[in-house]
């Protein structure tokens, strides 16, 4: 059961002035909200959080160190598209990470860009629209998206993509597609990473004169006396983990703070105040940075959060090899041309085209991992040469001449897979599966042609759906459902845009989306000094 | 009944005592002890001269030759690059570096205090597309350049100076480098 909505938000919020009347800054001065919340969970669960600040108010500081109309947190696509958004409405910039390196999980994620009716999929023939991505997304996230957000988003993904192409001079390549979604409409960069997008981007910011300052991280927000975000202090010269290193600065944020400082999927206290069951025995795709001490810092500061239960697993990540890894780029290139296998059964057990959270439930339900399996005429055809390649010098892909050798090298018994493949060859001819609705491509072809390569799949912990509650500028709504002032957010940092599922390539969708409204607007924001 | 019950709380109330003294005291002395057994950073210490740093501390192993006299140079001929008997991993950076000529200063300026050294620096010296080339045929991976970062990763993300250097890389990945 899904515990954190708006509704019990308010009955909370209710409860709390009760006792007395509690105005945002009030609730900050007393129970400091949703962060203590979640401590006071903590302890429930007998969590213990390294380096958890207490929710403390912090007055206004006598002396700002720097000075700046806009700060913006973070340096992933959503913080870089609202830093140069920012810059060119005029305003002084500067963007802060808290890790030694810029980029957070943006310059190590796929590269795939959803957008409908792009020059890929034209090209491709295939036929998209916003209202049929914005229909994806609503049914993958079970309706639970906040259908004004996820609407922005595919109406403006488009357009977000030819941003990201002839501004910020990013190239996409390749058109792929994403368990989830009708038709394929992930735009994939030219390197299969997104630090083609973000190393550009960081050009372009540095060719805009904005500074990125490394190894900065958020300890609280500022707010004044009528409640308005004016500033941050922070930690300069922290070195991640260390919550003793660093020394505390204070920064003027004269129009707004942006807060872009991604999701909480390796932070293992707060997961588990979300869903007990992410324990340390799930590994996560993400960079180890992705802990979430500046969202829980804005709930502090009054900012509202929404469903924070909703957390991802990826279907597509081998344990064989650490991280995200390769086998996720072999995996997703694979689903609709050749089947997933139980190896206790050999038969198939689910839809390989389904969404990233039916997949994932359906391989922990079975309690151990699956295979995918491709053949040389789908795998060379479909997955990039280069992670192929990595994959296999890895060992976490692994080739086979003949489908017994494969069936013999993951204990699967050979009759019933045998049965199975022919089964599945013959949905494959007819491009229909009529066990489990698999969506078959047009170009899908029988696996038969050895050699033929698989590797295992276990989940891991990709993304965090919930976050901050943002409005249709990207600014961030408290939790007395009116906007605090001088706070906007945008990426995976807010919730709303997915719902219960994000699909596969919607995140680099939606950092673009709202790290640009994000920064126009906190641009535009009337100094408050 | 009750006598007892006194009494164990009494006794649990002793051991509590001498906890709360000896715990603290214990970590006090391990404190003590690791910092003075830290090594100086004499920064005019001739290259060879453990003792300089180290004072009494034996560094080398007994039937090592003297090294007060010696560079890095003098060192090659038994600890070759990459054998066995390699240097590499066993000592930190700024050894290899003092012994090659480059003193503290040369990186780290006359200033009293003194900072922390900045990618450029090293970069004066250390060419990164030149470093690319030198280990591109490094397995699995080239560890001066990655499709995240390309050839601008900070080298003090790995190579520490002054303490073990560490693989940046692992993680996320498992790269079986030996970083020196």
């Amino acid at each position: 059961m899904k515990k954190n909505n708006g509704k019990e938000k308010k009955a909370k919020l209710e409860q709390k002035t009760e006792h007395g009347s509690v105005s945002r800054r009030g609730f900050l001065k007393t129970g400091l909200g949703l962060g203590a919340l979640a401590t006071a969970s903590g302890l429930a669960l007998n969590l213990t959080k390294k380096g958890a600040h207490a929710a403390q108010f912090k007055p206004m500081p006598k002396k700002w160190d720097e000075t700046y109309d806009v700060v913006v947190i973070g340096s992933g696509f959503a913080g870089l598209s609202a830093a140069i958004e920012a810059k060119n409405a005029g305003a002084k910039v500067t963007v802060i990470e808290k890790m030694p390196v810029h980029g957070g999980n943006s310059i190590i994620n796929g590269g795939d860009f959803c957008a409908p009716d792009t020059k890929l999929q034209k090209a491709a023939g295939v036929k998209d629209s916003p209202v049929l991505m914005y229909a994806d997304m609503m049914k993958a996230g079970q309706y639970l998206n906040h259908p004004e957000l996820a609407r922005i988003v595919a109406n403006q993904s488009r357009d977000a993509l030819e941003w990201s192409e002839s501004y910020v001079g990013a190239q996409f390549t390749r058109l792929n597609y994403h368990g989830g979604h009708s038709v394929k409409r992930a735009n994939q960069t030219i390197n299969a990473s997104g630090s083609e997008l973000v190393n550009k981007m960081f050009a372009k910011i540095k060719e805009l004169g904005v500074n990125v300052q490394t190894r900065t991280k958020l300890v609280s927000f500022i707010t004044n006396k009528d409640g308005r975000i004016v500033g941050i202090e922070v930690l300069k010269g922290y070195r991640f983990p260390d919550e003793k290193s660093g020394k505390v600065a204070y920064i003027k944020a004269a129009r707004a703070v942006v807060l872009t400082s991604g999701g909480f999927s390796r932070d293992l206290a707060l997961r588990q105040v979300e869903d007990p069951r992410l324990t340390d025995k799930f590994e996560s795709t993400n960079q180890p940075g992705a802990t979430g001490e500046a969202l829980l810092a804005a709930c502090m500061a009054g900012a509202m959060n929404v469903q924070m239960d909703w957390i991802q697993l990826g279907p597509w990540t081998s344990p064989d090899e650490k991280g995200f890894g390769h086998v996720p780029l072999f995996c997703e290139r694979l689903v609709g041309y050749g089947p997933m296998i139980d190896p206790k059964t050999g038969k198939r057990f689910f839809k390989e085209t389904g969404n990233r959270k039916e997949r994932a439930d359906a391989i922990i339900l079975l309690g151990h991992p699956v295979i995918i399996l491709g053949d040389s005429y789908a795998v060379p055809k479909q997955v990039f040469p280069n992670a192929l390649q990595k994959g296999i010098e890895a060992g976490a892909i692994k080739k086979f001449n003949t489908l017994e050798d494969l069936a013999k090298n993951y204990d699967i018994p050979v009759d019933a897979f045998r049965q199975e493949m022919a089964r599945w060859n013959s949905f494959v001819e007819k491009k229909k599966d009529d066990d489990f609705d698999c969506m078959i491509f047009p170009d899908a072809k029988p696996t038969v042609t050895g050699p033929f390569y698989a590797a295992r799949l276990w989940p891991k912990v990709h993304h965090t759906m919930g976050g901050l509650v943002i409005d249709k500028n990207a600014q961030v709504i408290g939790f007395d459902f009116k906007p605090v002032k001088g706070l906007y957010a945008a990426g995976e940092v807010t919730g709303g845009v997915h719902g219960a599922v994000r699909l596969g390539g919607v995140a680099m969708a939606d950092c673009i989306v709202f790290g640009r409204i994000a920064g126009q607007n906190a641009a535009k924001e009337k100094a408050w000094g | 009944m009750i006598q007892t019950k006194c009494r164990k709380s009494r006794e649990m109330a002793k051991a509590k005592f001498f906890i709360a003294l000896f715990v603290p005291l214990f970590f006090l002395a391990i404190l003590v002890s690791t910092g003075l057994s830290a090594p100086k950073k004499v920064s005019t210490a001739k290259p060879g001269d453990c003792a300089a740093c180290h004072e009494s501390k034996r560094v080398l192993p007994p039937d090592h030759p003297d090294t007060k006299q010696m560079g890095l140079s003098a060192c090659s001929p038994c600890h070759q690059k990459m054998g066995e008997s390699s240097l590499r991993t066993k000592m930190p950076v700024s050894h290899t570096h003092n012994l090659a000529g480059v003193t503290c200063e040369k990186c780290h300026g006359k200033a009293q205090k003194r900072q922390a050294v900045e990618m450029a620096k090293c970069i004066t010296c250390h060419n990164p597309a030149k470093l690319v080339e030198k280990t591109a045929k490094i397995k699995p991976e080239n560890p001066h350049t990655s499709p995240h970062y390309g050839d601008s990763l900070d080298c003090n993300l790995c190579h520490h100076q002054h303490e073990k250097s560490e693989n940046y890389c692992n993680q996320c990945h498992q790269f079986n480098f030996n970083v020196p």
